[in-house]
């Protein structure tokens, strides 16, 4: 049986392990959250590499890619150098194309389309979502400087996110991350800006990092609609009793959880035998046809 | 030119290029802060003050500070310059910032919209 172990920096309440088969394989996969801690992290990591077939680095990226150019976080690039024989894989590869995918299937079901009013509570992290969102003709709103920087000004076009990076990429290689997104506990805290609100009540769908959303979620949000991942019972609950209609997550459904890209991306990895460079958007996308990954669809009862 | 002036000149040049940069000016609309410049070795105090999108700069202790950044006057005139990114000097322990992370973060991102 294949062994995949997602390592993250985000809280341990979020810990699960599924065996499951995948593409006509057996796959254990687990999830191990370090409340934060980078260097208990890095060495986990150690410990795992060479006997796991794949490792997946959570609650942090290595790479984002936007507007077709890759920034480095350089926490995320630090982390995963603890493996020097197993591959540790933050799930961007992964994301590009299955998100775009979901998005689609999402147009396909008439949940989005030309006009749809959306939230993306960050889109540098997820750019291929938020193109498949513009293409649509959808009505963004991307919420980086919002939710991740304290700002109170939303981005409106790819064209300012892609702008932002660039102004910003020392930053995301030099700064510690978690002065720029909530790890451990803090994925935890609940601590709604009421005047973030506006931006909850202006969408149809908010899309985007599941800590994040909910982290700002108002106690109301009738009818609307997510698209997120790393979902749990209690995320789903939250989103139930605020009057949320119904919830995609964009990987799979285990048993309760859906696991993020990065843990996705490993078992993916360790299926093909393939080293990640090797790996080509057009595997992927192979690889998805035969899986049939599109998205989990969850009615929350409240439409 | 001296350090103190270099560093005086560093938070003229940040406050002025704030100030023409209008979309910045949005961005940081209700950003209200007062920030504490201390530079250590000289023991020289300046004040930079943000409210309703315009920032202000002082060449003293101003009271109700919300942040406190302190270094020598070289490191704090090229952090305000935008010669090197303030996570660098913070990383090796050689700038001090007090006050709330969201804070700190928001300076370091508007140091970085008018210099990168």
């Amino acid at each position: 049986m294949k062994h995949v172990i997602s390592v993250s920096l985000g809280s341990k309440s979020g810990d699960f392990s599924r065996e499951i088969v995948l593409d006509g394989q057996a796959l254990r996969l687990e999830r191990e959250g370090t409340d934060g801690d980078i260097n208990k992290a890095i060495e986990r990591i150690h410990e795992l590499d060479g006997h796991v077939d794949a490792i997946g680095l959570g609650g942090i990226d290595i790479y984002l890619y936007v507007g077709g150019e890759q920034f480095i976080i350089g926490d995320g690039l630090r982390i995963s150098k603890a493996a020097t024989i197993t591959p540790v894989l933050d799930g961007s590869g992964l994301k590009d194309t299955l998100e775009r995918r979901v998005i689609s299937k999402l147009a396909d079901r008439g949940l989005i389309a030309k006009g749809t009013r959306v939230l993306m509570v960050s889109a540098m992290d997820r750019f291929g979502m938020a193109e498949a969102f513009v293409e649509l003709g959808c009505d963004c709103v991307f919420g980086d400087l919002i939710f991740d920087i304290g700002l109170d000004y939303p981005l409106k076009t790819l064209k300012e996110i892609h702008e932002i990076a660039v102004k910003y990429r020392s930053r995301l290689l030099t700064a510690p991350f978690n002065l720029l997104y909530p790890t451990g506990s803090a994925q935890d805290t609940q601590d709604a800006d009421p005047k973030y609100a506006k931006y909850y009540d202006n969408a149809d769908i908010i899309a985007g990092d599941g800590h994040l959303i909910l982290r700002h979620l108002p106690s109301r949000a009738e009818g609307k609609g997510i698209v997120t991942n790393t979902t749990r019972p209690k995320s789903i609950a939250r989103f139930t009793d605020s009057g949320v209609a119904w919830i995609v997550t964009t990987t799979p459904d285990l048993d309760g959880v859906s696991a993020g890209t990065n843990l996705m991306e490993a078992a993916f990895v360790a299926l093909s035998g393939k080293s990640p460079a090797q790996i080509t958007a057009g595997d992927y996308d192979e690889f998805l046809n035969r899986v049939g990954w599109s998205g989990s669809f969850h009615s929350l009862g409240n439409g | 030119m001296s350090v103190a002036e270099d560093l005086k000149d560093s938070l003229e040049s940040f406050a002025q290029s704030c100030n023409e940069n209008e979309r910045l000016m949005t961005m940081i609309k209700d950003w209200n802060r007062t920030i504490l410049i201390h530079a250590t070795d000289i023991d020289h105090y300046h004040t930079v003050v943000t409210n309703s999108g315009t920032v202000t700069y002082f060449p003293a202790k101003q009271p109700a500070v919300d942040l406190t950044v302190q270094s020598t006057a070289e490191i704090l005139a090229q952090v305000f310059y935008g010669e090197v990114s303030p996570n660098e000097p913070y990383n090796a322990g050689t700038l001090r910032i007090n006050g709330p992370q969201d804070d700190i973060v928001r300076l370091d991102f508007v140091i970085a919209m008018i210099w990168e």
